[in-house]
């Protein structure tokens, strides 16, 4: 039972780090926390669910709906916060309006598609295989190889390219950044991209799993991913998945052992005990202070 | 320390903004919701009293918004269906009848405050609601104290009838239901481990105990094999799903909502298709086969009233239902519709409005709906008849 357990929990866990990475990336270069990240993935979930609606096809429409969510981490950068940046605001100016575009989201979500839990088709139903004792069914089997390889592609994107080498140049120094011929704000919001297109892969595998769509779906599982994000070392990519899979084993394993009320504080006292034992996560680097 | 000191006042600050704007967003939201009802009502008692005389208004308590709005709109539709009928028909005691919905979001707290708020409005003859057992037993009392009749159309658990004299159902206590529904999980299917899956509230912790307890009586070979709490509204029920599944389930009662048997059926049939679910009565609801597919093909359950039944007068009832709304009523909707109908002869038979008499008409009552025939004993609880239901090819069936 314990194998099946873990099983299920790198499976949740999988989720989570879909999503963290998308705190991940917009943290690595703005060292902003884009609280507006869990409704950005609900939005996702949404607009897959209205494209596989209109027949198009499984995969056209989960390929419409990265590029929607896309173009709306976009939107959010250029109408809320590079106007901040512009007028030189506190950082504290950024980080409540994304906690205020979140809201925005999920009401409008709310206000279009209704509060109420609606059915997903189920991606990738083949069935289920026994290894051993264990079952694991296909659904499980994709979520997982999709996450690794969105992973892979999103550490090549980072390590290997060109708009790679400048997201990292703008994370070491913008302005410095900007002195070398790097349109900050152009990599910002390609950043921003980024996140809404992860954003909208996790929400589509999460809701092709549960099968269940609903605008609050992101808050819980945005707190969660966040939590995750900071235990690996928010700003790392691998850490992400890490912090991921440890959040959603430990939950896996809360529910079984202490009971399943247990589950939702558990993502939060393994963070805390992280973070008074190694204050930067398990795979961040020392804080630059900049002054 | 000054440090020390700087950060216990700004987290001093912190709570006291956050309580803040706590009691601000409640005061808000409730004055708000106040004055619109007020308005409402008060510009109905305007044309009305152009008209005719005043009104005799009758409250429906239940979830408008939300998670559960489903039932509470079906609770209103229902109510005035039946209001409307009697309109036609001249209304009760000479007066048109009012439905005056109001929402108390399936919460204590909010149900709290709304019947704070039907108290004092005076006159209100009575109130249909709550939705949930545990919002039923925080609002009963404050009925109860006021003489204000509350039948709700939906609350199963034990105490609640146990309020007070004021305070009635028009559903079966859980026991019978629970009982209904071993009744398909051993009898008609056939199976002997009883897997227990709950939510944890009030209402799912106290069933999943009858159930336990009725299966012991049982005393034969069948036992429950293991029992998982869950939290209602989470999405993964995976790690119970396996526990129930390692322990040898052949059969899982789910003891929760649409929303909980949906998932977990589909959850459940992706690692054993051929587990069977049983639910209860509150699952009854078209929004468990659009949420659950073909996943819920086969789940079973026990209700009281069947909206696809043969019988002459339920028929003239659904069809009316399904012209005014566009969709079958429910179940629990039916229950509403019939218990209006038994306020309404009751004020009828009292011959006045005045809520002793006409709780002392009701509790004596016999009223032949379409819920069956229904009469309240010394608690104001009912015992009905069960259909037993399950999907098939993606419509509720009678069982046979």
């Amino acid at each position: 039972m314990i194998g099946q357990q873990i099983f299920n929990g790198l499976t949740l866990g999988m989720a989570y780090a879909l999503i963290a990475v998308g705190y991940s990336l917009v943290f690595g270069i703005l060292r902003l926390v884009n609280f507006s990240h869990g409704s950005v993935y609900a939005f996702g979930a949404h607009a897959a669910l209205l494209f596989v609606g209109m027949k198009l096809g499984i995969f056209p429409a989960i390929l419409m709906s990265l590029i929607f969510t896309g173009v709306l981490g976009i939107l959010i950068d250029k109408t809320a916060l590079e106007p901040l940046r512009k007028k030189k605001s506190m950082p504290i100016a950024s980080l409540i309006t994304t906690i205020g575009i979140s809201n925005i989201i999920q009401n409008m979500l709310t206000a279009t598609f209704g509060s109420q839990k609606k059915a997903f088709p189920a991606l990738f139903d083949f069935g289920v295989i026994s290894v051993g004792k264990l079952q694991i069914s296909w659904t499980q089997i994709c979520m997982c190889i999709i996450s690794l390889m969105l992973m892979l592609v999103l550490v090549l994107l980072v390590h290997k390219t060109k708009i790679g080498l400048a997201m990292r140049a703008c994370e070491q120094n913008p302005k410095a950044a900007s002195m070398m011929g790097i349109n900050v704000n152009f990599i910002i919001s390609f950043t921003f991209f980024l996140g809404g297109v992860s954003a909208a892969i996790a929400g589509a595998l999460i809701s092709g799993y549960y099968q269940i769509v609903y605008p609050n779906m992101g808050y819980m599982a945005g707190l969660k991913a966040f939590a995750a994000a900071v235990l690996g070392g928010i700003g790392s990519l691998p850490g992400a998945l890490i912090g991921g899979l440890l959040v959603g084993v430990s939950e896996s394993m809360a529910a079984t052992f202490l009971g399943s009320t247990y589950r939702d504080c558990m993502a939060f006292i393994i963070l805390i005990i992280v973070l008074i034992v190694r204050p930067n996560g398990l795979f961040g680097k020392k804080g630059i202070t900049k002054v | 320390m000054k440090k020390m000191k700087k950060w216990v006042g700004l987290g001093l600050v912190l709570a006291m903004t956050a309580g803040f704007t706590g009691c601000t967003n409640n005061s808000a939201t409730s004055s708000e919701s106040t004055s619109d009802s007020t308005s409402t009502t008060k510009e109905t008692e305007s044309t009305q009293s152009s008209e005719s005389t005043e009104t005799i208004k009758i409250a429906v308590a239940a979830p408008m918004t939300g998670d559960t709005a489903e039932y509470g709109i079906g609770f209103t539709n229902a109510a005035q269906l039946m209001a409307d009928e009697w309109n036609a028909n001249g209304g009760v005691l000479g007066q048109q009848i009012e439905i005056v919905p109001y929402d108390d979001k399936n919460s204590s707290e909010e149900a709290a405050t709304i019947a704070q708020k039907i108290v004092s409005e005076g006159d209100i003859v009575g109130v249909i609601g709550h939705f949930s057992s545990g919002v039923c037993l925080t609002a009963a009392p404050i009925y109860q104290q006021n003489q204000i009749i509350e039948i709700s159309p939906s609350a199963s658990h034990p105490d609640y009838s146990l309020v007070g004299d004021y305070i009635f159902r028009n559903n079966t206590v859980i026991k019978s239901e629970a009982a209904a529904s071993i009744d398909i999980a051993t009898q008609d299917l056939g199976k002997k481990n009883i897997g227990i899956i709950s939510i944890k509230t009030d209402w799912g912790t106290n069933t999943s105990q009858v159930i336990k307890d009725l299966v012991e009586q049982l005393g034969s070979d069948v036992k429950v094999v293991a029992h998982e709490e869950v939290v209602e509204g989470s999405d993964d029920y995976s790690p119970a799903i396996t526990k129930l599944n390692e322990a040898g389930a052949d059969v899982v009662i789910c003891a929760g909502m649409y929303n909980l048997v949906a998932p977990v059926a589909k959850q459940y049939k992706q690692i054993n298709p051929d587990i069977q679910i049983v639910g209860f009565s509150n699952a009854y609801s078209q929004q468990l086969i659009e949420l659950g597919g073909d996943s819920v093909e086969g789940v079973c359950f026990p209700v009281i009233f069947f909206s696809e039944s043969q019988d002459e007068k339920i028929k003239t009832y659904v069809d009316a239902f399904t012209k005014a709304y566009g969709t079958a009523p429910s179940a629990l909707s039916s229950q509403a519709y019939d218990s209006v109908g038994m306020l309404l002869t009751a004020i009828e038979q009292a011959g006045t409005t005045d809520s002793q008499q006409v709780r002392k008409f009701l509790a004596d009552l016999g009223y032949d709906g379409v819920t069956g025939y229904t009469k309240f004993d010394e608690n104001g609880d009912v015992q009905k008849d069960f259909i037993k239901v399950t999907i098939k090819d993606g419509t509720f069936v009678k069982m046979d």
